[in-house]
């Protein structure tokens, strides 16, 4: 887009109408009627411009250093659109723009073939778009609960679709219910802000938070947490994000899992710490406890699924526990004062919530090309998809290695920093030894996040990629189309170059970060630069490194060596894999749940895995003609807090079912008593 | 930062470092092995042995499954290159690692990681259920061996206010006998058990076993063959020196050069020496005196190590300095 990268240099206004006028004619273009060869990819393909063109955007404002505003439409006196969109939101709009790019391309080979019904939702996803920029920009409350209600409910038409199945309906209903009441919450908080500061606008909640007395200022931080939370899919909050990401279309899944619950995030450093903070001890305890209970069970609940999406859907809840972790390390540090620390911590919250849209994006993305060649996303029955689908598997292994935290990719560098955030704060003299325990022991939480997650996708990528194809479906499998791999490429490439460029991209990052942390506290003096050297990440404490590009380079000159003096010159002789004698078969390979099983053992006590093997007879022997294996974990939360709540909700319902049973009389009864009773009341 | 040996110094003390490191890695598995004999009334092989064993492999044929991918050629490549990138980050000779200012004690956990995901990823090439059944052990076991390796090294990382080994081994260095807190003691305690979990020795993983039931890593390496398995193996070697230089950079400093001359060369290779050789002996006791133990008792070692880290910390916060 040679016209648009002119604009971002020269000057940031004209990007925003050009992403408004490419997003409107794509939405138009959704609503035309179908066409018989590629339904949606005039609309999808306007989509990607319009990405392009916030990705733009973002690159102007972290140039300029400039925020860009824009102000549009008013109802009842509230601006429609009211944005600002500063180096903070430029960062989110970075990640919107890249995974939304590669998901809209990626979307016209996937919706190719789609079912009319399905497609009939098409009109969501500009919006849906739309509605995410303008979350991570909107400079208003009114504006930001407009936006945010707007990208719950065009996600939630997309998870659906037009024709929903009854699992895919109940999927989307209860995604609805749970962001709704979030949106309840915030609602809730803005009030309480709005009320206090006597407008909307963001800049007056700032000034108006701090006069707030303690306890207010409390509640109002639980309820933006258990708003932005639930959108994160923070535990546990989390229950309806492994039912809503599995069931959208995978372009969408990518979005949803890499940037939507990313707006969670952002609330939380907009509205948590930049306006609300510094906050109480507890409060930085609070979000570090949840960041590691969701990473824990995060990577626990992906280990037991054998459904790709849903596990990936898992690892997003991981990953945002990751996430929080630094965030909470970010606000303890705040209420203190420590400044350094702080911005270290909040680079590597939003350093991690940069390469999580790349990885999981191109996770998911891959996810729905095996789905699409092989009819199923179920690991149990795939397998061998590497000679099969080549291009797909690499990416998968290049995301997966990247999610996992290995080194040098992305993922290992913004988790180091996640590691040197703990540590400093369990060095910080300034915070009381119950918060330094606290991220001390979030040490060994993250440490077994990062094992877990290490041994999941080990376990997605070698059972469902590796050896030999479990089914029919797995075995007739083929690589997708080009518009499909050249997205995942794209993503995965741009995982190992963020890992190798880890040093300048911390330090782009480093200077955000400092940016909203020296705006936290005003009156404590502005964090330095947290990098000593641009080539390496850091720094962590007492001054250690990262080298990423570095560690890199010679692991590849190593490794290349080893193949070139070992490996290359003596290829070797191909022969079946020794079974015994007999002859190999899929039925050998490990399973997912087979895997998983001695993890399942392990933390049995947490995951509580049940299991029923039924024995079918031959008749009239003690042969076993089948059997078989069902067995899961059961999700304590979903059947301790929200099913018993369910329940509660049914019975309140029934209640209050007796009372509206149809009959005008009964009816008009009601309203003279509500009247007498108002009559006697305002006496 | 502290004062420390120069550029120059550095060099020298890191290139001593490479290839001592690289040549004694094959001897601790020698010296492990007929410590072990030795303790089982046997005579045992040379402690040359394993110098001969990787010659012997590395002349030999390979052969893959014919389901192998090209993961199966590239893993042992990966594998090495991580351990090699590894044991320079970690100070043994020099009180700075050949590598200063390139990685501290979390990248070096990092590339146990990357080594880890490229073995086990590679164990279910072959779609034999071996190599799954050693693959999953493999990461089900790190992953309670992780933590408790974080929590100890962490000890280390704030008693030295630096997770950078070369620090830390320096700060130690300065400190002498002031080093070994009660806190650190711990997170040695916890260190030294993960170790022989991470490096696969009794009571966790018999290195000697040929009962693929019982394999951990072993049953990653059942379907690499030839100089492929040459590499796998030094790999490991290599990384019982890289945990043992590890514990020692951390939890046992002493007799690390810190300048270059004659005199503190010696001494620091000597010591060095002495130190992989406890170490080697300690891995063979335990593997001659220990029974393996249930692979489902595991968490009851490993999380106690974690635990015993979690005090050490603990320790530190808590009690008065």
């Amino acid at each position: 887009m040679p016209s648009e990268l002119s604009v971002a240099a020269t000057g940031s206004g004209v990007i925003l109408p050009l992403v408004a006028v490419l997003l409107g004619l794509a939405a138009l273009a959704a609503l035309a009627p179908v066409s018989r060869a590629n339904p949606r990819g005039l609309s999808l393909g306007l989509s990607a411009l319009a990405c392009l063109g916030i990705f733009g955007l973002g690159v102007a404002v972290l140039i300029s250093g400039e925020p860009v505003t824009a102000q549009a439409g008013s109802v009842l006196g509230f601006a429609v659109v009211h944005v600002r969109f500063d180096s903070l939101s430029a960062i989110f709009l970075l990640a919107l723009g890249v995974a939304g790019a590669a998901s809209s391309v990626y979307g016209i080979g996937y919706t190719a073939h789609a079912s009319p019904e399905r497609d009939r939702a098409a009109v969501a996803y500009p919006l849906f778009l739309a509605s995410l920029a303008l979350v991570f920009g909107a400079d208003d409350a009114f504006a930001f609960l407009l936006a945010w209600e707007v990208m719950a409910l065009s996600s939630a038409a997309l998870v659906v679709g037009a024709s929903p199945s009854a699992g895919v309906a109940r999927a989307g209903y209860f995604y609805l219910a749970m962001t709704h009441l979030a949106t309840v919450a915030l609602i809730v908080a803005f009030a309480i802000l709005a009320s206090a500061a006597g407008s909307s606008d963001l800049a007056a909640f700032g000034a108006a938070a701090a006069g707030l007395p303690p306890l207010t200022r409390d509640v109002v931080f639980v309820l933006l947490l258990v708003g932005f939370g639930t959108k994160a899919g923070a535990f546990p909050l989390h229950v309806w994000l492994p039912r809503a990401h599995p069931v959208a279309p995978s372009h969408v899944s990518a979005l949803m899992s890499g940037v939507m619950i990313k707006a969670g995030v952002y609330g939380i450093i907009r509205f948590g710490l930049e306006i609300l903070g510094p906050g109480a001890e507890w409060w930085g305890i609070l979000i570090l406890a949840v960041g590691v209970a969701s990473a824990v069970l995060g990577v626990l609940y992906a280990l037991m699924e054998h459904d790709l999406k849903r596990l990936l859907a898992f690892h997003s809840i991981e990953n945002i526990g990751i996430i929080l972790i630094g965030l909470g390390v970010a606000f303890l540090a705040t209420g203190v004062g420590s400044m350094t620390l702080a911005a270290v911590a909040l680079t590597a919250a939003l350093f991690h919530t940069l390469n999580h849209a790349l990885f999981k994006s191109v996770l998911f993305l891959a996810a729905g090309s095996v789905q699409a060649a092989a009819g199923t996303r179920d690991l149990n029955v795939l397998g061998g998809l590497v000679r099969l689908m080549p291009i797909t598997t690499l990416a998968f292994v290049v995301g997966a290695a990247a999610i996992s935290g290995l080194p040098p990719l992305n993922g290992f560098a913004s988790e180091w920093l996640t590691f040197q955030g703990l540590l400093g704060a369990g060095a910080e003299q300034a915070l009381s030894p119950v918060a330094r325990s606290a991220s001390l022991l979030a040490i060994g939480g993250l440490g077994l996040t990062a094992a877990l997650a290490v041994a999941c996708f080990v376990k997605a990528t070698g059972v469902g990629f590796l050896a030999l194809p479990r089914s029919p479906g797995a075995s007739a499998a083929h690589e997708t189309s080009r518009w499909m791999g050249a997205p995942m490429v794209a993503l995965a490439a741009a995982c190992v170059a963020l890992g190798l460029a880890a040093g300048p991209v911390a330090a782009g990052i480093a200077g955000i970060a400092a940016g909203v942390v020296g705006s936290v506290a005003a009156a404590a003096p502005a964090a330095p630069a947290a990098t000593t050297a641009v080539t390496s990440v850091g720094p962590g404490l007492g001054g250690a490194v990262y080298a990423a590009g570095a560690i890199g380079l010679l692991l590849f000159v190593v490794a290349s060596a080893t193949w070139f003096v070992g490996i290359r010159p003596r290829p070797a002789r191909r022969v079946p894999t020794w079974t015994c004698g007999i002859v190999p078969e899929p039925a050998f390979e490990y399973t997912a749940t087979s895997y998983g099983k001695l993890i399942r053992l392990y933390f049995g006590r947490i995951l509580r895995p049940t299991r029923e093997i039924t024995v079918e007879l031959h008749p009239g022997t003690p042969f076993p003609r089948t059997v078989r294996y069902h067995g899961e974990a059961r999700h304590v939360v979903d059947e301790r807090v929200y099913e018993p709540l369910h329940r509660m909700a049914v019975g309140a319902a029934q209640m209050a079912r007796r009372l509206q049973n149809g009959s005008l009389q009964l009816y008009l009864a009601y309203a003279v008593a509500a009247l007498v009773i108002l009559l006697v009341l305002a006496r | 930062m502290m004062e420390g040996p120069t550029f120059a110094e550095t060099l020298v003390l890191g290139t001593i470092q490479v290839v001592l490191v690289l040549l004694v890695a094959p001897l601790l598995l020698g010296i492990t092995k007929r410590v072990k004999a030795r303790l089982q009334y046997r005579r045992g092989p040379s402690v040359l042995q394993p110098y001969r064993d990787l010659a012997k492999w590395w002349r030999k044929e390979a052969v893959e499954s014919d389901t192998a991918s090209s993961l199966t050629a590239v893993a042992p490549a990966i594998v090495l290159a991580a351990f090699v990138v590894a044991t320079l980050l970690v100070p043994i000779v020099g009180v700075r690692p050949p590598l200063a200012g390139w990685g501290d004690l979390l990248v070096v956990v990092g590339l146990l990681a990357l080594a880890r995901f490229v073995l086990a990823l590679a164990a279910l090439d072959a779609g034999s259920a071996f190599g799954g059944m050693g693959s999953s052990r493999e990461v089900a076991v790190s992953a309670l061996v992780e933590p408790a390796l974080l929590l100890a090294l962490a000890g280390a990382a704030l008693a030295a206010g630096s997770t950078d080994l070369g620090v830390i081994a320096q700060t130690a260095s300065a400190a002498g006998t002031a080093w070994f807190t009660p806190a650190l003691l711990l997170g040695a305690g916890a260190f030294a058990v993960v170790a022989v979990a991470e490096t696969g020795h009794e009571p966790v993983d018999n290195p000697d076993t040929h009962l693929e039931l019982t394999m951990i890593h072993e049953g990653m390496l059942l379907e690499a063959s030839g100089p492929r398995l040459a590499i796998l193996l030094y790999a490991a070697e290599l990384k019982l020196v890289l945990v043992a230089a590890l514990f020692a950079a951390a939890f046992l400093p002493i007799g690390m050069a810190d300048r270059l001359s004659p005199v503190s060369v010696v001494v620091a290779v000597g010591a060095m020496l002495v130190k992989l050789a406890a170490a080697a002996v300690v891995l063979g006791v335990l593997d001659a005196t220990l029974a393996k133990l249930r692979i489902l008792a595991l968490p009851g070692l490993l999380a106690t190590a974690s635990i015993v880290a979690l005090a050490g910390l603990a320790a530190r916060l808590w009690l008065p300095a």
